[in-house]
């Protein structure tokens, strides 16, 4: 940008045009971040400012209208040695990870099957694509009746008449994080899929007809063309799994209030109820802002990879 | 080059930010002349859905025809604490707040409540000794004016008793054997498994499960703390009393299967539902839940009893509904007076017939109300209110933050039933946790 100015002429004719070519120079700078300014700012008033002060209250003892005592770092060292909070960290992780993997082989395999330009796998596409544009409040208050324990659940009837259950699903602490990572991997596979079929649509079809020619089998095909030219698109596909994994709440909200028996407690869950249920907004906010080092720093390090898998 | 683009990027927002500051300074503190501060405008939150409000406008306008004082309303049930807590945050308070008694102790720990003295509220003597319970803080003095009252009460499945022959529970074996005939015995004769004994909210949101739990334990004798005197308190949540509490309740879920599948998760509309779907026949609530199982199918098919007698006595968890003078309040004299007129009869009645989707007065605190009359002495409202009178026990609500004792409960107790786990570790556990929190509150004794 800076460049109009570096080759403006200095001689004193020129000046006139130069300070215009100037002020043109600056309205040109300005007027894209005019444009943008009332969305920089509600992000800025909603989103970034309410994250530094979240980060500042935490540490205090939040005490809104008598004032907030310094805590100094008590509150993150009470979190680091806080079980309840550490198995809260081992469900999020667990729900991360296994969501993020069974989503993407699912979304992955949809793709393979969906991906094309024919009417019927464009309504299959819009079928499967369902579950992504409900509201997770509706997905969860459905599974949750759906997965009701007892015969009266559809699930459970099914299965009933082939003899099997009643099951407790989310009931009982050792079902309860699979069933939610269940519906979690129900809701965002076919998101996944969507963003493969893009991916698949972007790969040269003349390479797989090419390999097609030279005898290359499907799997081989799989293995050396699609999968290097879905490289990128894994990536991004990964990341969102992550950021969506860390921050899971609404589902688990609705259907467990992240019990029974805290067993599909996770960060999210459990600092909404140190904040809210328990009036401790400055431990609430030194586990939020830790959760978000935490995001911030996997952020990058799949950034970083990418960068460097790209690079290749 | 990249300062300039930098600057402009500021330059930018800062017009912005203008324009929106701008727009957010028009004159909104023009009508604080303090001159007519006795005369209002009062501003009131409440803790309450639509039809809540509607009735407390009800009666505000009956206050604003005989005082001339105007009431401006807000009613949320969502996070209604934490919208406090942010006008608390910016000194911005509501003159007056209507929420429950159980978030006395946290507020005035957050120094948000005037103190109130009882002997200065006109109509005061008028109010049960018990409602006043529920205004006290843990330093022996009075932080609100109690406005509603209730006690939980069970509603038992007439139909059912008569299909199992079985009568009505009187104590806890009583009611234990007739959970356990409603569970095994068939009683809505579809030739299916599909009923429970007793429906139970075992959530760990909003603290249910312990909010449940609670009338087992007074009734086993137990208590959550024992006071030490000069506002100090010691746990009693490990005593044997309460470890008898948590075992008989451990064994509806683990022993005799008693409870409808899935109560672990359920909030009190889940458990609502377990009841007046026919899941359950027997559920442990309020007398609120008389005109939402009215307006369902099994409305005459249920009738209410009193909490059937634990080991020690028929005690069961009374809650209420207080009126909070707020801290800031330039129309405190105003904000008196509409307490006062919120617990004189004419305005207890109003409360409870005014909207009959909601009466936001359950039972009245006023002794020279007849809560039982109003309701055309339907028995269930008489023996609502004999159970108040009689039975009724509040929780610590004068803890400086109850509900993270409450939540603590919930949770040690949905866990402790959820893995059929040993009810004296459990409860040992807990008893330590609450140690810790007591020293934190400031409020531990020795």
């Amino acid at each position: 940008m800076g460049i109009l100015i570096d080759e403006a002429p200095v001689t004193i004719a020129a000046r006139p045009r130069t300070g215009r070519r100037r002020r043109q120079g600056w309205r040109a700078r300005l007027s894209p971040w005019l444009f943008l300014a009332p969305a920089l700012l509600a992000i800025g008033v909603f989103k970034f400012w309410p994250t530094v002060w979240g980060a500042y209250l935490s540490f205090f003892n939040v005490r809104p209208y008598l004032g907030n005592l310094w805590l100094g770092t008590a509150n993150f060292t009470r979190a680091l040695a806080d079980p309840d909070l550490r198995s809260a960290v081992l469900h999020t992780g667990i729900d991360t990870v296994t969501a993020l993997c069974l989503s993407m082989l699912i979304g992955f395999g949809l793709a393979l099957l969906l991906e094309g330009p024919a009417q019927h796998l464009r309504f299959l596409r819009t079928a499967v694509f369902l579950p992504v544009v409900t509201a997770m409040v509706v997905v969860a208050e459905l599974w949750g009746t759906l997965l009701f324990p007892g015969q009266y659940g559809s699930v459970n009837g099914l299965l009933g008449d082939v003899g099997l259950g009643p099951y407790p699903f989310l009931s009982s602490p050792h079902s309860a994080l699979a069933s939610v990572i269940a519906i979690q991997v129900w809701k965002s596979a076919p998101y996944d899929m969507l963003i493969f079929v893009a991916g698949l649509a972007g790969i040269d079809r003349e390479l797989y007809e090419a390999a097609a020619i030279d005898g290359a089998s499907a799997w081989q095909r799989l293995r050396t063309i699609t999968l290097p030219g879905l490289r990128p698109i894994t990536t991004i596909v990964l990341t969102l799994g992550v950021i969506r994994g860390l921050r899971v709440f609404t589902e688990i909200y609705v259907l467990t209030s992240g019990g029974p028996a805290g067993s599909t407690q996770t960060v999210i869950t459990y600092a909404y109820s140190a904040g809210v249920q328990s009036n401790d907004l400055g431990y609430a906010s030194a586990i939020a802002t830790m959760l978000l080092v935490v995001t911030v720093v996997v952020t990058c390090l799949l950034r970083w990879w990418r960068n460097r898998v790209e690079a290749r | 080059m990249k300062l300039s683009s930098t600057i402009a990027a500021v330059l930018a927002v800062l017009a912005g930010a203008t324009i929106v500051t701008g727009c957010a300074s028009t004159p909104s503190s023009s009508s604080s002349s303090a001159s007519s501060s006795d005369k209002g405008p009062l501003s009131v939150w409440i803790r309450g859905n639509a039809d809540s409000e509607k009735a407390y406008q009800d009666i505000f306008a009956a206050f604003t025809k005989k005082t001339g004082i105007k009431v401006t309303t807000f009613a949320t049930l969502t996070d209604f604490e934490t919208k406090v807590n942010a006008a608390a945050a910016g000194h911005t308070l509501p003159d007056v707040v209507v929420d429950d008694a159980a978030q006395l102790g946290a507020f005035r720990a957050e120094g948000v409540l005037q103190q109130v003295n009882r002997n200065s509220i006109a109509g005061g003597n008028d109010l049960t000794d018990l409602a006043w319970t529920s205004a006290k803080g843990s330093d022996g003095n009075y932080y609100a004016v109690p406005f509603s009252a209730q006690a939980n009460i069970l509603l038992v499945r007439t139909d059912w008793l008569n299909k199992t022959g079985d009568t009505k529970p009187t104590t806890w074996a009583d009611l234990l054997n007739v959970a356990k005939s409603f569970t095994t015995g068939d009683p809505d004769g579809d030739g299916k498994a599909d009923t429970y004994g007793v429906a139970v909210p075992g959530s760990t949101s909003r603290g249910y499960i312990s909010w449940y739990w609670s009338t087992f334990l007074w009734e086993a004798g137990g208590d959550y703390f024992h006071a030490a005197g000069n506002g100090k308190y010691t746990e009693t949540i490990d005593s044997p009393q309460a470890v008898t509490a948590a075992r008989w309740f451990e064994n509806l879920f683990c022993t005799d299967k008693v409870v409808q599948p899935g109560a672990l998760n359920d909030v009190t509309t889940d458990s609502n539902k377990a009841f007046d779907t026919g899941v359950a026949g027997l559920y442990l609530t309020g007398p609120y839940a008389y005109a939402t199982m009215d307006a369902t199918s099994i409305d005459n098919k249920y009738t209410a009893i009193a909490p059937p007698a634990g080991p020690k006595n028929a005690s069961t968890l009374a809650e209420g509904t207080d009126v909070y003078l707020m801290a800031g309040s330039k129309h405190t004299s105003a904000a008196q007076q509409l307490a006062e007129y919120m617990i004189t009869p004419s305005a207890q009645k109003l409360g409870m017939t005014a909207v009959p989707s909601a009466t936001i007065v359950r039972l009245s605190i006023n002794r020279t109300v007849n809560t039982a009359a109003v309701h055309d002495n339907d028995p269930r409202w008489v023996l609502a209110q004999q159970v108040y009178q009689q039975q009724g026990h509040y929780e610590p609500d004068y803890m400086p933050n109850w509900p993270v004792f409450r939540q603590d409960t919930s949770n040690a107790l949905n866990a402790m039933v959820a893995n059929c786990a040993d009810p004296t570790a459990a409860l040992h556990a807990l008893g330590a946790q609450f140690t810790t929190l007591l020293r934190q509150q400031g409020v531990l004794a020795g």
